[in-house]
Order: structure tokens, then sequence, then C-alpha cells
């Protein structure tokens, strides 16, 4: 095992990759490592007739997963919306992965993000040295997807400034990108697409021209419908995180996964699972990715602090950190969703005696 | 096909692509007679499908001619293979027949009280297929996820057509060989449709086509257990219904009814039927049309990417052509940039479609339209589809009945009048704006469920929606509407939930809400009604019993409620108080005002209650003289005392003051009041107190300062405390009697 944190999602499924591409016998689109239902099934799981059996990366509607896959096919390129924590970012790097076995050619939009990082940049000394030339330019990872005939990703899209954004306009309508110093340019070879993805809770973003958005298809991130689903998600994440970090915890029990979910769902929604109370909503976004985190800084002060097992205890400190995120108007709804709903809960009397402390 | 004399053709109801192979597969046959799955009660009627300006989307009506709330519709689209069954018939002569069992043994299978347990009686079970779905057994087996994307990808997806109907019939045997066997009604159909089959072929044809449900093609093959299918038949209870035609829409075709299962999506179905090729770049043109229409992007570049996505997301998904869900995933990722608003409008606008369908005028009328035209003639009410003004005085007769008439329509959801203000405050006066549109034709046969003639079918629409409303205010303004459409048999029940409603109602505001509520235009409320029964007529005797009940609860909780509140709920008290104190004033009902001034003195006397009530309570007993100038002068200054938070106290003023700048102009009583108040605060007191009052006076306009400042000037504190308010003592008959005279030259009663 190597002592990486993370790994690249092409190197800690290649095992499944490798299986997939020995059985797939369908059409792959030229420059694809894998025809289209072949990555659907990398992405949605299942069992290969050899038995391997496939994790599911995205747990979720198919149709989302069946529409990203269509666009990439047709040379498109794609955009990923959601909420902080749908897991844009998740499903991009294992499509990517799948598609082109390298997940790795990332931009990762910022307020700074320059024309530089999209395009391409120098390396001045040569430049200087020689004047303008293909051995001074350094290409950016969306000039070596375009030559590799890979996809590539950009991250927070919409986080880039407007005019630096608009420099996609050419490269993924014409699928070339100009280099007007040498008089030449880069055609993108087959299999280059983008993957960008964006948020749309936050504000102050910047929305994106509509000669850009006209050049995307768009696919909706939707959060978990059911807690069912959503309870699932945390502890695959959750076993498959632990694994990684070598906790020596034993695998937390999902009836306290279910009871974490069940908050975070009732505080996102506004109201008790059953629907009878309304209950206030606080600041935060309260995604599945944070219910990831709770449960897995919980499994950790388990493992170091604890008996090994998770407990309410050690969940109490990451849940009111995750909900707090307004110190005033939070803390309000927390306690006032303690008071009402945890308190009177069967069997959740644990869990309200730990927060309590906590808060 | 089969050796048979007969031939089966296995359809799915409302589907374009078994239509049209279906009109392929007639002209291919030549047959000599047609015998579709549909009513018999129907038959007489069938001709008037050939009628020239028969357009679809029509539905056949069928029901009871003793209860035509017993009624099944059989809604029929360009693209219903049985639609196009009936015209390819009629164009070439043949005989058409329909050879369903008949409603009139259908209909008089429901027993009476199941009608009523039935609330959407349009969801009549007559047809409904079996509990299970068949289709699905084999859509699961081919991989669907559910038996209609099956279908329309097996059959009416196909572009060869081969043999198609002997394929459906062998599928379908195979089927029925493992479903439970049908059930008794099911049977009977079946044999009812074995029946005709052999009385068309005893009559000597040679060819008989016959058009059904898939499912039941395999029952129809074998024709030789005569005397089973008459045992079977034997016995059946028979009533007498009639048929008629009605104009139907698309949105209705999603009703289930008639035709087991609606369809969700004419709209596409339609376009699937117009458009043999490139369907998918034609949908997609659309929908870029329709956006651009809305000032939506929605370029030929979109559509161009969206045909691309749909296909492709068909070919992800092993299928021959996108189908809807294709088209609808396309649309809303490169349209609609995963937005759902504009899914919705292409939803209604393109999946659905607003298309409306027309019948001949030949076509027989139900009871409740002829009840509209009789009515409609009797009270001189011409019908135009152009827009009209109808200025109606509700003194003479025959206006008030045209009244009547109109509002008995829209308690029926009938918006054939749209009565508007008339500016006026008269309440004799009413002006309606008339235009009759063909969708109120369908609203019309619909509402024939509730009854046979406009005065019952609108008096149980208005019981059956009063059931439902969600609160007691919504209740009120059913009976407000009940009485202005002089529908007394409907009252009684009314007045009873009423009384229930508000019994069970633990709800002051809304018991207040309730008793005030006014119609949006004619401005009559439960209290208004009762002491203006006049010019409507109506019955106020039992209106008082409920009014006599609410005020009771309201005077009984009015304290409670108003303790603890925040602005936002004292805003909302503070104008239900005033809407009731009115309404209170207006019944002049003592035993009412002494309960009410009481509830008042409660809340004012009350600790915590917030200011603008507290204040407002103040007023309203010092303006009924139940408490006299010095008590007020009392109470103002114990509110603006120095011990008073600040915010409280200058709501206090507010409720006290808001909008009567006038009142306190003229009124030497409110004036003295304050100014005695004023004058006697000590200076250090008065600053910290002056910007409480200025909050309350800055809402008053510019002049009204300047009067009331001007005022101040003139009148120094002479002030006269005594109350100089108008009893009835003083009121000298005499010197009010010199004044009508000249009022009446005024108001120009008698030249």
């Amino acid at each position: 095992m190597s002592n990486r944190l993370r790994e690249h999602a092409e190197h800690q499924y290649a095992e499944e990759l490798r299986a997939l591409a020995a059985h797939d016998t369908r059409l792959r689109p030229p420059g694809w490592n894998l025809s289209p239902w072949a990555v659907a099934t990398y992405l949605l799981g299942g069992e290969l007739p050899d038995g391997t059996r496939i994790e599911p990366k995205y747990i979720g509607s198919r149709r989302v997963i069946e529409i990203a896959i269509a666009t990439l096919a047709t040379d498109r390129a794609l955009l990923l919306i959601g909420l902080p924590g749908t897991a844009k970012s998740w499903v991009s790097e294992h499509l990517t992965a799948a598609i082109s076995g390298d997940s790795t050619l990332l931009i990762q939009g910022t307020a700074g993000t320059s024309e530089e990082a999209i395009r391409y940049g120098w390396n001045y000394a040569r430049l200087l040295a020689d004047g303008p030339s293909a051995a001074a330019l350094v290409p950016s990872p969306l000039m070596r997807a375009m030559q590799e005939g890979k996809i590539a990703r950009v991250e927070e899209l919409t986080r880039i400034p407007a005019d630096v954004q608009d420099t996609l306009i050419t490269i993924l309508s014409e699928k070339t990108l100009p280099i007007p110093e040498l008089n030449s340019e880069v055609q993108a070879i087959k299999g280059f697409s983008v993957i960008a993805t964006a948020n749309d809770r936050d504000r102050g973003v910047n929305d994106l021209s509509s000669a850009l958005k006209r050049r995307f298809n768009t696919v909706v991130l939707p959060l978990p419908d059911t807690l069912d689903e959503e309870a699932d998600i945390v502890q695959r994440r959750v076993a498959s995180m632990g694994a990684a970090l070598e906790l020596p915890a034993e695998a937390p029990a999902l009836a306290e996964i279910r009871r974490i979910v069940t908050v975070f769902r009732e505080l996102r929604s506004g109201q008790t699972a059953d629907g009878k109370t309304k209950i206030k909503s606080p600041s935060g976004t309260l995604s599945t990715a944070e219910a990831i985190s709770v449960v897995n800084s919980g499994l950790s002060l388990a493992a170091h602090f604890g008996d090994g097992v998770m407990r309410a205890g050690d969940v109490a400190s990451g849940l009111v950190g995750a909900v707090i995120k307004d110190p005033v108007q939070d803390r309000l709804v927390w306690q006032e969703y303690l008071e009402t709903v945890v308190k009177e809960r069967e069997g959740w009397k644990d869990l309200y005696r730990a927060c309590r402390e906590q808060s | 096909m089969q050796h048979a004399r007969h031939h089966i053709f296995g359809i799915r109801h409302h589907g374009p692509g078994s239509a049209r192979s279906l009109r392929l597969a007639l002209e291919a046959l030549q047959p000599d007679a047609i015998l579709i799955e549909g009513p018999p009660d129907a038959e007489a009627v069938l001709p008037l499908v050939a009628h020239a300006t028969m357009q679809p989307p029509v539905a056949l009506l069928v029901y009871a001619a003793d209860r035509p709330r017993d009624a099944v519709f059989y809604p029929f689209a360009t693209f219903s293979p049985e639609w196009q069954a009936i015209s390819y018939g009629l164009e070439q002569g043949l005989p058409v027949r329909f050879c369903d069992l008949p409603q009139w043994h259908q209909l008089a299978e429901v027993p009476d009280e199941a009608a009523e347990e039935a609330a959407a009686p349009l969801e009549s079970e007559a047809l409904t297929p079996y509990t299970v779905d068949p289709l699905a057994w084999l859509a699961e087996a081919a991989g669907f996820s559910d038996g209609e994307r099956w279908w329309e990808q097996m059959v009416e997806q196909r572009r060869e057509r081969g043999d198609l109907f002997a394929a459906i019939l062998e599928a379908m045997t195979a089927i029925r060989a493992e479903a439970p066997p049908p059930p008794p009604r099911e049977a009977c159909r079946e044999a009812w449709m074995r029946q005709s089959i052999r009385a068309a072929l005893a009559e000597g044809y040679q060819r008989v086509a016959v058009v059904c449900g898939a499912w039941h093609g395999p029952a129809l093959v074998d024709l030789k257990d005569k005397k089973g299918d008459t045992a079977l038949l034997k016995g059946l209870p028979k009533i007498k219904t009639q048929a008629t035609w009605a104009p139907w829409t698309y949105s209705r075709l999603a009703y289930a009814s008639g035709y087991g299962a609606g369809i969700e999506s004419p709209g596409w179905y339609e376009h699937l039927w117009q458009h043999h090729e490139h369907v998918a770049s034609r949908w997609m043109a659309r929908v870029g049309r329709l956006l651009r229409a809305q000032d939506l992007d929605g370029s030929s570049a979109h559509a161009i990417e969206a045909v691309r996505l749909a296909e492709s997301l068909a070919a992800l998904r092993g299928r021959p052509l996108p189908g809807l869900p294709e088209m609808n995933e396309a649309c809303r990722a490169v349209f609609c940039f995963g937005s759902d608003i504009p899914m919705q409008l292409i939803h209604t606008e393109l999946i659905v479609g607003e298309r409306m369908g027309a019948v001949p005028d030949e076509a027989p009328s139900v009871p409740l339209q002829q009840d509209l035209q009789r009515e409609q003639r009797r009270l001189r009410m011409k019908v135009s589809a152009d827009f009209q003004d109808l200025e109606l005085d509700l003194r003479k007769e025959n206006d008030l009945e045209r009244s009547h008439l109109l509002r008995r329509l829209s308690l029926l959801g009938i918006g054939w009048g749209e009565l508007r203000s008339s500016g006026g405050t008269g309440t004799f006066r009413e002006t309606w704006g008339l235009q009759w549109r063909p969708e109120l034709h369908v609203a019309l046969i619909e509402a024939a469920i509730w009854g046979n003639t406009l005065r019952d079918a609108a008096g149980n629409r208005a019981l059956d929606t009063a059931l439902h409303a969600p609160e007691l205010p919504d209740l009120v303004a059913v009976l407000n509407q009940v009485l202005l459409a002089d529908l007394p048999e409907a009252v009684p029940a009314l007045m009873d939930l009423l009384q229930e409603r508000s019994a069970r109602t633990a709800d002051v505001a809304q018991l207040m809400d309730a008793l005030v509520r006014e119609d949006r235009i004619t401005r009559t409320s439960l209290v208004s009604s009762m002491r203006y029964g006049g010019v409507r007529q109506t019955d106020s005797a039992a209106l008082a019993h409920v009014v006599d009940g609410i005020v009771t609860r309201i005077c009984i909780g009015l304290a409670a409620v108003c303790s603890s509140m925040n602005d936002d709920a004292a805003e909302a008290m503070f104008g239900r108080i005033i809407a009731v104190a009115a309404a209170l004033r207006l019944l002049q009902n003592a035993e009412h005002l002494a309960a009410w001034y009481q509830a008042l003195r409660r809340v004012a006397d009350m600790g915590g209650v917030h200011g603008l009530v507290g204040g407002r309570c103040c007023r309203l007993l010092l303006d009924a003289g139940e408490i006299d100038a010095s008590e007020a002068a009392r109470r103002v200054g114990h509110a603006l005392s120095q011990a008073a938070e600040p915010p409280q106290a200058a709501a206090w003023v507010e409720g006290l003051l808001r909008e009567s700048s006038a009142l306190l102009l003229h009124d030497d009583l409110l004036w003295g009041i304050l100014d005695t108040w004023v004058a006697e605060l000590p200076a250090d007191t008065f600053q910290p107190i002056l910007p409480l009052i200025r909050r309350t006076f800055a809402t008053f306009t510019p002049a009204e300062r300047r009067q009331l400042g001007e005022r101040a000037r003139r009148s120094p504190t002479q002030v006269r405390l005594a109350t100089p308010s108008l009893g009835d003592a003083e009121f000298v008959t005499e010197r009010a009697d010199l004044v009508l005279p000249l009022l009446d030259r005024l108001l120009g009663l008698y030249e």
C-alpha cells in the first residue's frame, strides 16, 4: 500500500478499470478507454461476467450519470452544477479516470485564476534567451488534454473571473487553441473534452456568459433522495476513507450513521422526517460530504481517545461544528432543534446529552 | 393473420404508433365490418365522427339517464387507434360497431352508496385493467422499468411494420396463459365482445376487423364456447343510458376514465403522429421556437446539440430512437441549463399541449346543458364568444335571477361571467363581464356530475367545496357565495358545518376573520348579509345563530390571544379588532356589544399586551363611551409613563391614534385628552417622550400636521373634559328633519 494520503481514482480503482476494459466489447468512442456502457457501470457499480464486483462510485439517479456520459460521447463539454457536497468533483474525477484513464489534468478555479492557467504560460528564462518558441511554452493542463485527446477538468468554474472564463469559448466550439505568438495553434485530438463543476449556493460567483453556457450541457447533481440512500453513501465513503487512514476503530454501526444523516436531512429540509414538525434551517449547506466528515472525525475520536466504537459523544463535537456555522443564528437554531426534536425522540437521549455538553 | 373470418388488432389506447400501424393494416385487410372496443350505448352518435365540424380531442360521454353523475368518458385524440378505425370505417361506408360490454349493464352495477364514496366519479372503475399490469411482466423480462416504455419501444417506435398485430396477439397469449383468470367484470366484457363478433359473423360479414386493447386480443380468438358466454351474460342488471360527444382538451386526456389509463403526454403523441421522420429534430426545433417566444435562449445551435445528446442517450440506453425521457433530459441539459422552470413551460406547452376539440351542434346535450340553455332563454341572456358587459339592477326580478344564474355557474367553476367592481357603494348594482369560451363547454359537462339542474349542481358543489375548505374563513367565503347565489337548500347544511367548525376552532383570529371576511367585489360578509339581507332576500335567522356563536367565542378568547404578540402578530390583530368592532357596531346587538366591550377592557387592562393593540382597545372603548375622558387620560398617562419601555409606549400611542388625524382635529374629546396630558407633563419628562409621540404624528400627512399645529395654537388648554358625545337622549328629531328636504334635493330623489 502506498503511503499517499489519497490515491487518484485511476490508481485506487485500477483493478476495476482493467477488468472492465477486458470485458468491454462495445463500441468505444475515439480516444476513450472504455465504452459508454462500461463507464456507466464503473460509476454506478455492477458485476462483470467473471464475477468481479464493481463498487458503485455514485449512488443516486442513473439518469444523471447517463446524461453526463452521453454528453461527453457527443464531444460536448459537461457542466456539473449542484450544492456544495453533492459529489460534483467526485463524479468528474471518476468520469475522467474511466474515460481517459487520467484524472490529473485539472485546473482549480479561483478568483485569481488567470488566462495563462487556462491556455499556456511561458518559461520566461527561455523566452528571454531564445524568443518565443515551442520549447519556451508551458502548456496548461487544458492544452495538454487537447494534445493528448483526454478530458480536462475545471473545478469551480464560476469562481474564475468572467473574462478569463470566456477563454474557454473558442476551445470548446472550435476545439483549437490558437498560439498567436508562434503563429500556430493546438488542435484537439479526438477524445478531448472538458468537465467543469460549479456550485449554485455561494454568492458573489461569476455567472457564465450565455455564449459560454451554450457550449456546455448542464447536469444538476441532486441531493440524495432518501434517508437510506444518503446513509448508504456516508457508510461507503467512510469505510473507504477509514481504510485509507488506517483507523483502528470498528466500522461505525449503520444506526449511528442513520442518526447523523437524519439530523442533517431534517435541518436541511426544515422539517422533521415524519413531516409533522417544522424546524428552522441553519445557514450552512449540511451536505452529504459534511455528514461524511462528521462520521470520520467521530470515528477517529473513538479510535484514539475512546474504546474504538463510535458513540454519541464522539460524533457530538463534529455534529455541532458542522451545524453551527454562524455563531449567533445557527446556535439558536441548533438549540431549538436539540430541545424540541432530539430530546423528545425515542432512543436519542445519549445524543441529546452529548450535544448538550458540547454547546 | 388468423384463419378465421375475424381479425384481431390488439392496440394500445391512445398510442400513435399503433394508430398508424392499424390504419395501414386496415387498408391492407379491406374489412367489410369493424368492431371496436367501446360502449355500444354510443352507436347512435358514432356517425357524427365523420361530421365536418367534429374535431378531436373529443370524448364520448355515456351516462345513466336518470343519474347523470354516473358517467364514463371515453376520450379520443386524432392519434387514438380507435378514432382512426372509426374514421376509416365511416370513410369506406362500412358498418362500425362498438363491442364492449355496454354501459347500460356496467353502470347498472354501480351500487348507489358507492357513487357517493367515489368523490371524483370521473375516475369510474368501469374499465380499469386488472390490478396487476400484465404488460409489466413482458417489459420486466425485456429489462425495462415499466410496461409503457417497453410498449413504446417495441411497438410504437418500430419502423418496419411486418406482421405486427399477429406478433402482439402471440405475445399476449403467452402472458395470459400465465396470468390469473380475469375478474368477473372483465370476463363479462370479453364474453360480450365475443358475442358481438359472433353476431357480426352470423350476419354474413367475411372480414371482420376487431380493434381492442391488446390485452383482450387472445380472449377473442376462440368463439366456440357460445353457451358459456350466454350463461355469463344472463341476468345482468340493466338501466337506461344516454351518450353524447363532448369537446375535450389535451390536459384532460391525462384523466383516467373510459379507456383505463389516461396519457401524460398528448402533445408528444400528436407530434409522433404527425411526423414519421426526423422526430427528434422537429421536436427540438419546436422547443427552440417556444423558448425564443418567451425570450429565453433557444437557438438552432441549442437544438442541434439537444438532438445529438438525445440520440446518444438513446444509444447509451440501447434504444433505436430517443423517446420522451431522452428528449426531456436533453432539453434540460442543453436548453435549460439544468433548471426546472423552462422545463415546466415545455411540459405544459409542448408535451401536454393545449388543444381543444370541437363537436358538431347536432351532438345531444347533457341535462345540465339543457337546463342552462333553458335558463338562458328564460332570462334572455345571449351566449356570445365576444366580450360584453352586463349591468344588473338587483331590484328587478329578472336581473336578480340573472345574477343568481351567473353566481351558480361560477360556484360550479364555469366562469362565463366575471363580476367586476361597479365603482359605487350601492349594493343593488352589479356589473358582469360575459364571455363564452369553448372550454366552458367542457367544464359544464364535467359539472354534470354534481347534478341535473344548475340549482342542484351548484348546491352540491358548494357543499363539497365547503367540506374540503381548509380554514374557517374559506368556509365563510363559500357560504357568502351560496347566499348570493340564492341556494337556500344548501344553507342549513353549511350552517351546521360552520357551527361545527367554529366550535372546533381554537384560533380566535380565524373566528374574527370568518366574521368579517368580505366578498372581494360585492363586499358582503356574514355580518352584512345579516344586517342588509334586504336586496338579495336572504334568510337571516339561521345566520344570526351562527354569528352569535362566533361573537361569543371571540369575546371569550380575545384576551388570551392578545397576550404576548410580536409586532407582526399585533399588526394583524390590530386590523382584526378594528374590523370586528366595525362589524359589531353595524349589527347593533346589545348583548354582543356588551360582551365585546368587556373583552376589550380586559385586553386594555392586561399587563403584557402589545402597545398597538392595547392603545386601540382604549380608543375603541373611549369612542363607544365605555370609559370617560378622565379614565382615558389616566390610561394615556399610564401607558406613556417613564417606566414603560419606549418602543412599547410608542406602539401604544400609534394604536391609539393611527389613521385618525382628522378625528383628532375635530373630536374635542380626544384632542382634549391628549392636549391636557401633554400640557401637564413635567418639562424633563416631555423631552424623552417627544420622540415616541412624534413617531405616530410623523405618519400623518404634512397638511394634517399643519392643521393640528394650527389647532394647538388656536385653542390653548381650555378643554371640556365633559363627554360631548351624541347620546340618543340628546338627539333632537325635529332639527334633524329640517335637513331632510335639502338632502333629498341634493341626492336627486324627488324632482
